[in-house]
């Protein structure tokens, strides 16, 4: 790569790298999230009162 | 009555979810179209040549950072009067992704400054410094909701939001009232100082950014509140 554009690689990969990362840290959350209401859901059960799917239609 | 959220929420939709997806939609498509408009269309710099194509996203990634401060210091205001958690979810949230877009301006930056001025930082700019105490203020944010207890912290954390705006028209205005300085100012009052066939590709890097951080910003809400409604529903499930 000559005139720099080395540079504009680097700058743009930080860019989308660190984006990406930040998307992972939010996907990453998401499952935790999951993980505790599959918990609650367990627990709800073994406390005999039966979680509905959702779907009240 | 319920409130039309509970209504949507019992009916299995999650409330921001809609807005979420189209904010992410718009982000993706802008960003595609930015991405290809910088490298493929836009003229190169008769001066800086290739290293110019850094500017149409570190610019646009600077002022969305300075709108997530804004939209911080909003949402404390509304907290303070409303004292309402959404608001400090919102806040705290803008702060998080203000300084992510911070710290890319911050690397981007540098890497342009190696590339035109040979040195990675400049100490005696005043945009550069600045805008570093900018970035330290912000961080100093989460600090401070980390070392204050659950009742102090939405109102701690608000009023550090709107008192740390006062740091971004310092930022903002540092190089335009410095005597000297390293750091271009493209925009001034009289305009632009750019062709057309530069500006265009900018104003859509700027929106993409900006969708980018909207999106970030309902995703992150999104989470914040299924959160809230865990512990929530944690907390009942304990006590019966």
């Amino acid at each position: 790569m000559t005139g720099g554009s080395q540079y504009v690689v680097a700058a743009y990969a930080v860019i989308w790298f660190l984006v990406l990362a930040y998307i992972v840290m939010l996907g990453a959350r998401s499952a935790r999230v999951s993980r505790q209401v599959e918990a609650i859901s367990r627990l709800l059960e073994r406390k005999g009162i039966a979680p509905d799917d959702g779907d009240d239609g | 009555m319920p409130s039309s959220t509970t209504e949507k929420t019992r009916s299995g939709r999650v409330p921001g979810a809609r807005a979420a997806l189209i904010w992410g939609v718009i982000a993706a498509v802008l960003v595609t179209v930015s991405t290809i408009g910088v490298f493929l269309v836009a003229p190169e710099d008769a001066d800086q040549g290739v290293i110019q194509r850094i500017f149409y996203f570190h610019v646009a990634i600077a002022l969305v950072s300075l709108v997530a401060f804004a939209v911080a210091c909003v949402a404390g205001i509304f907290l303070l009067r409303t004292r309402s958690a959404r608001w400090d979810d919102v806040g705290d949230v803008a702060i998080r992704l203000g300084l992510l877009f911070s710290v890319l301006v911050v690397i981007t930056g540098s890497i342009w400054a190696k590339a035109s001025w040979g040195t990675w930082w400049v100490w005696s700019d005043p945009r550069l410094v600045t805008y570093l105490i900018v970035v330290l203020i912000y961080a100093a944010y989460f600090v401070l909701r980390s070392s204050v207890d659950d009742d102090r912290r939405m109102r701690y954390a608000a009023i550090y939001a709107i008192a740390g705006f006062a740091s971004v028209p310092l930022s903002f205005y540092s190089v335009r009232v410095a005597n000297s300085f390293v750091h271009p100012v493209v925009f001034t009052g009289s305009g632009a100082a750019m062709p057309g066939s530069m500006l265009i590709w900018f104003v859509v890097s700027l929106a993409a950014m900006l969708a980018l951080f909207i999106a970030l910003l309902e995703v992150e809400l999104i989470g914040r509140r299924a959160e809230r409604a865990l512990r929530r529903v944690a907390l009942a499930l304990e006590n019966t």
